[in-house]
């Protein structure tokens, strides 16, 4: 990874800084003045770009972070020191957010590799799915029409499309190593793209189920 | 966002809501579905095999006001149109008539995705091959 000179120097004492280790990736080694942070999330949390990652070593270094970085440290720092503060805080807090969930995870790097996230034309999405998901819709109409006579089939397609969720994941997974393990970067960016059809289907699914659920609820209310 | 007077009398008031029998050789079925809003669009209609136009169509959509109208204004233009002249008609033609906003246009291309898809089924049906590019 390329860095511009000037991050290689600290803003306080001018030494060649920082280190790439994590959480002290932040400081100055020389002066341990908190530096400019990196808007980048993985460098930010001195990770690999890979998608598959340590939860634990995620959550750990949050939490290592959150305390090096917490506000109260530096009441008596320069105003520059102070700004970077608030500006590391939110990057942490956002940064932890996206990257402890695989599905926002995958999105942010698609997004830095220049794929647009949340459009696709509808020949991406099976047949076979479409025909049920229409059919779920009229059941949906039905209940909605006060035939409370569906709701067993609703149920049943409930857990269909559940179980088509897990297997999703699983294949999700699955891509996540195989991105990881790519050499090159036109295999890196099939799979992307790969990950990216996988996505959809999840979402596509995830908002069915949501609608099967909040239509029962509301029934049941 | 306020819907066109259009989109808001094809909601309230669609037209040729319905379905034929899918097996009939007569009739082609378009399923179309857009992930990102959850829409799903079936378009059917029904050629006279002598003639090749198209003497009915039907829809039903799960969706939004403007896919619910844009596939009711499509069934619109359907009707009395050869399957060659079907092919033709291209979303910006909703877009224009229903006066749909830069946001509903993806309502518009499903319609058509809708349209191409029912013509191809038809297609496939009655021995014609499908065209390469499109998987309907």
């Amino acid at each position: 990874m390329s860095h511009s000179k000037e991050e290689h120097h600290c803003w306080n004492c001018g030494e060649h800084s920082p280190s790439q280790r994590a959480a002290r990736s932040l400081f100055c080694q020389f002066c341990n003045t908190l530096q400019a942070p990196s808007p980048d999330y993985y460098r930010f949390f001195s990770l690999p770009k890979t998608l598959a990652i340590d939860d634990e070593a995620l959550q750990q270094t949050f939490y290592q972070m959150s305390r090096l970085l917490h506000p109260d440290r530096y009441g008596r720092r320069p105003e520059r020191e102070r700004t970077y503060s608030l500006e590391a805080t939110a990057i942490l807090n956002d940064g932890y957010r996206v990257l402890k969930d695989p599905v926002r995870r995958a999105e942010y790097v698609l997004r830095e590799n220049g794929f647009q996230v949340g459009e696709q034309r509808s020949n991406e999405v099976p047949a076979e799915l479409l025909e049920e998901v229409f059919e779920l819709n009229m059941m949906l109409d039905e209940l909605k029409a006060g035939d409370g006579g569906v709701i067993a089939q609703l149920e049943e397609a409930r857990g269909r499309f559940l179980a088509m969720l897990d297997s999703i994941d699983t294949e999700l997974d699955d891509e996540f190593r195989s991105h990881d393990a790519a050499s090159g970067d036109d295999a890196r960016m099939a799979s992307l793209t790969a990950i990216r059809g996988i996505l959809h289907r999840r979402r596509y699914i995830r908002n069915l189920v949501d609608e099967v659920d909040r239509q029962l609820t509301s029934r049941n209310a | 966002m306020a819907y066109s007077d259009k989109v808001l009398d094809h909601y309230n008031h669609p037209r040729n809501v319905g379905s034929f029998d899918k097996k009939d050789p007569g009739v082609g079925t378009g399923l179309v579905g857009a992930p990102e809003c959850g829409d799903v669009m079936k378009l059917q209609i029904k050629v006279n095999s002598d003639t090749g136009v198209i003497e009915d169509a039907k829809f039903k959509t799960f969706g939004c006001g403007s896919a619910i109208a844009s596939s009711s204004l499509a069934t619109e233009m359907l009707k009395g149109k050869t399957i060659d002249q079907a092919l033709e008609i291209k979303n910006t033609e909703i877009v224009n008539e229903l006066a749909l906003p830069p946001v509903k246009i993806h309502c518009s291309v499903l319609a058509e995705d809708a349209i191409k898809a029912a013509i191809n089924d038809y297609k496939a049906k009655n021995g014609a091959p499908a065209p390469a590019a499109a998987k309907a």
